[in-house]
């Protein structure tokens, strides 16, 4: 039968079938409703769409719990809701430090105090002025409730001054100072907080009475969904927006096309597209590093030869092209981003050279067997190597290295047993030391080069699961020690290179590449988003700077 | 006597498999790997010393027993979530509205669309429209929600921008009532009609099959032969007929509603139980999970004993056969 017979003997049948259906419903009543319909839906639009005088926000999680310091979620996104409704003493713009809920400060060696004075207009949500001895009962209060953000151990005590002077003395020299309390502790309101016995169950409205630009109205645990309201008394200027809402979007590019979000983060692939539709596209620095965490403790890889070996033997650049289509920059083995001011270019590459690993591992008694992997001592040398679907940025990236570093291993001659586990899984695992190699990764490695000692020393980093927890090198604990207490950045410099060179020797963890993280935002809004240098707070990767609101 | 034992012996064995699915419920979800502690504060930019994550550790330790979790049930104490610090009851009663919206109303237009197709389809079987339909169905019936879900996102809510393509609402609009019904509806259909074209096609295939082999019985061939109009003989003699397979499957289908939903919630960002659940157990969120899984779980009863029922409203011989 002829295609066209075909589709019009289906028409007529189809039309039939309606009719004798439907008898009692005239066949072009029904087809009146059908077209009103259609025609009807693109005219009704989406009712009540966002006003010039509010911005909203994609996430593709939704929840990251209540915007203050006890109720957030520990991770960026959530801190970064906070930052909205309570201020820092010092904030960063683009660049550098800035005054936030401080005009001025000012560090004496001598006495280890910092001195700030407070801005004389700033003023909490309920109407009450910020002063000196808010900022005193913050850090007593942080000290007796820990806020799992900042670590109070280096400060002794505060001092109110005056109404707007406070001197804050540390107990020893504590060189991210400024980057970790300074700009990350939000200051409480001490009229409200003085009373709390247990602020991890505090949720009294007033829980929220910040002095940053917004107001906390609402959140919306189903929906994950937030909305803040411009404070007008804000000691800064009105913010320029009167409403600043979060909204949920798994698919950000189409929220962006279609007017639903302002501002969201986007894959690199999808950047030339949303251009061309007319948005603005910024990229950040290199601030995030995908990284295999290795079991130090567990031969053979207690051997640093063979830890050495490993890096030798990943093709770091097959690993781009493949499994990020290029968007991606292969990572310093120092561990801090090559953007970094303290970055050491002297630190070994070590380049992609199978040959050199295979010669490296044969050197530690291993031999090739017919099957060609290493044996020794009757052992095949075979390891399990952990992947996961990591969040970056707040936003989930699915693994695909796992399979192209299986491979690698392989053709040098290490059987390796791929498993692909969900995040908190291998989490667990890497914490309890129970595992070989697992793909990991962090970010604020562009930030205060204290994440060098807490993701590489067990002292400081024994929380997080990102941490290599390695001590074996008696030099490189000393200079983490000797970085963390250096307040002069010049020599603090020198040390923080010799602990890049040393560590990429000792190579307790193997840094792969920096992802290539962008976001995306409407122009017509009229706020110009951008990354902030190091990341917000102390190294937050996200375009959300609240100074986009402000100035 | 028969009465007692006719009502009696049901009662007790859908309560032991309560009894059984709330231990199931209680005990699975401690058995995940990792805990609440690990997957809230494994990030970077936590600092936590030994001390403090061990007396975090512990205020979080879950460390009641299953006599008590049921007694707690028993008072409508459903516990507390960790990570959203706000009653288990609370969040799930938020959520539910959402996916018995998006779901119940998928189970019940799919079903009842299915079954309307299947049979008009059966009825003319061997002509072109079943032809077409049952070729149509099949190809469809193979399609995952995952394709169908996001070729509608790019069409309708990319190319021609008719519907929205996140959300279940416009969020914090200023909306009217009508308004706002109309801005639930817009968000709601391209959810929907994932869902339906992913169900739609078994009913309808379903349907059809059973109402073909019902055609054949000889009290269609004397309905007929009395000359009785034939949509009565299609749908009061023959489709009730062909019903119980279709009974079943939404029973099952609406057993699963909480978990089904997931792909399209996540494609949608659509909120719902299936979301819920999904990121308490990556938080390991354990009062949250034993809440969501023991509720799937008594619904599966719930739906089992439903059925029960309707089969004997729809054909009598059920409640004869015992």
């Amino acid at each position: 039968m002829h295609i066209a017979d075909f589709s019009r003997k289906l028409l007529q049948n189809s039309l039939a079938c309606l009719k004798e259906t439907f008898f009692p419903v005239r066949i072009h009543w029904l087809a009146a409703m059908v077209l009103t319909v259609v025609f009807m839906v693109p005219h009704i639009g989406f009712p009540g769409l966002s006003p010039g005088s509010e911005i909203r926000i994609a996430d593709s999680k939704g929840d990251w719990g209540y915007p203050n310091p006890f109720r957030h979620y520990p991770r960026g996104p959530g801190y970064v809701r906070m930052s909205w409704v309570f201020d820092t003493l010092v904030w960063k713009d683009k660049n550098r430090y800035v005054p936030a809920l401080a005009d001025t400060w000012s560090y004496d060696p001598d006495t280890k105090a910092f001195s700030f004075t407070l801005n004389p207009r700033a003023k909490w949500h309920d109407g009450r002025p910020v002063t000196a001895q808010d900022v005193a009962f913050t850090i007593s209060y942080f000290k007796q409730h820990p806020y799992r953000w900042i670590s109070t151990h280096a400060l002794d005590r505060a001092e109110a001054k005056d109404e707007h002077t406070v001197v804050i003395y540390l107990s020893m020299p504590y060189a991210p100072f400024l980057s970790d309390i300074g700009g990350t502790m939000p200051v409480l309101p001490q009229h409200i907080w003085e009373t709390v016995t247990d602020p991890l169950v505090f949720d009294d409205p007033s829980a929220f009475i910040g002095s940053g630009p917004y107001l906390f109205k609402d959140f919306n645990k189903t929906q994950g969904t937030y909305l803040f309201e411009a404070f007008p008394d804000y000691y800064q200027g009105v913010p320029k927006k009167e409403r600043l809402v979060y909204v949920r979007s798994g698919k950000p590019m189409m929220s962006l096309i279609t007017g639903q979000v302002d501002l969201a983060n986007i894959r690199p692939d999808m950047a030339e597209h949303l251009q061309k539709k007319g948005l603005t596209i910024i990229e950040n620095e290199h601030g995030w590093n995908k990284k295999i965490m290795i079991n130090h403790k567990k031969a053979p890889f207690t051997d640093p030869v063979f830890r050495r070996a490993l890096a030798y033997a990943i093709n770091r650049q097959e690993i781009i092209d493949k499994a990020h289509r290029g968007f991606a920059t292969a990572a310093s083995h120092g561990l801090l981003s090559i953007d970094h001011d303290m970055y050491n270019p002297d630190t070994p590459p070590y380049s992609w050279n199978p040959q050199k690993a295979k010669q490296m591992i044969a050197s530690l008694g291993w031999a090739k067997g017919q099957d060609g992997f290493f044996h020794k001592h009757g052992q095949v040398l075979e390891i399990e190597l952990i992947a996961s679907n990591l969040t970056v940025a707040g936003e989930r990236v699915a693994d695909r290295d796992g399979e192209i570093i299986k491979k690698q291993l392989t053709d040098i001659g290490i059987r390796v047993h791929l498993r692909n586990q969900e995040q908190t899984t291998t989490d667990s695992r890497v914490k309890n030391w129970d595992f070989d190699l697992a793909i990991s990764g962090h970010g604020g490695i562009a930030g205060d080069p204290r994440i060098l000692s807490e993701m590489i020393s067990p002292v400081y980093g024994a929380g997080s699961v990102n941490s290599a927890r390695f001590d074996d090198s008696p030099e490189l604990n000393r200079l983490l020690e000797a970085q963390m207490a250096e307040m002069d950045p010049d020599r603090r410099k020198q040390i923080v290179f010799k602990i890049q060179k040393l560590y990429a020797h000792q190579m307790p963890a193997i840094s792969l590449y920096y992802p290539h993280t962008m976001a995306a935002f409407n122009q017509d809004r009229d706020i110009t988003w951008f990354y902030t240098k190091g990341g917000i707070s102390k190294g937050i990767p996200i375009p959300q700077n609240k100074i986009s609101l402000i100035r | 006597m028969h009465i007692w034992k006719k009502w009696l012996t049901p009662v007790l064995v859908y309560l032991s498999a309560a009894l059984v699915m709330a231990y199931a419920s209680f005990r699975l979800p401690t058995l995940l790997p990792g805990d609440f502690v690990t997957a809230m504060y494994a990030g970077s930019d936590v600092t936590l010393n030994a001390e403090q994550e061990a007396s975090l550790r512990s205020f979080y330790q879950d460390t009641q027993g299953f006599p008590e979790y049921l007694h707690n049930l028993a008072t409508l104490d459903w516990g507390y979530s960790h990570a959203f610090m706000a009653p288990v009851s609370q969040l799930f009663l938020q959520a539910l509205p959402w996916t018995l919206l998006l779901m119940g109303t998928a189970h019940v237009l799919s079903t009842l669309l299915g079954f309307f197709l299947g049979v008009e389809a059966a009825w003319r079987r061997g002509s072109l429209m079943e032809k077409a339909g049952v070729g149509m169905m099949t190809v469809l019936e193979g399609i995952p929600e995952i394709c169908s879900g996001v070729l509608l996102l790019l069409v309708f809510a990319l190319s021609l921008g008719w519907f929205p393509a996140a959300g279940a609402q416009m969020a914090y609009a200023d909306h009217t009532t009508g308004q706002w019904l109309v801005d639930v509806a817009l968000h709601l259909t391209l959810p929907l009609a994932t869902l339906i074209l992913a169900y739609l096609p078994g009913n309808f295939l379903l349907a059809r099959a059973g109402m073909v082999m019902v055609l054949e019985s000889f009290f269609v061939v004397t309905a007929r032969a009395k000359g009785l109009p034939p949509r009565r003989v299609r749908y009061a003699h023959a489709a009730r007929n062909a019903l119980l397979p279709l009974v079943t499957r939404f029973g099952l289908r609406f057993a699963f509603m909480i978990t089904g939903a997931l792909v399209v919630e996540t494609i949608f960002s659509y909120p719902g139980l299936g979301t819920l659940l999904f990121n308490a157990i990556a938080m390991r969120d354990l009062p949250l999970v034993q809440g969501i899984v023991l509720f799937s779980a008594i619904m599966v009863l719930v739906a089992n004993l439903g059925m029960e029922y309707v089969y004997t409203l729809l054909d009598p011989r059920v409640g004869h056969a015992s």
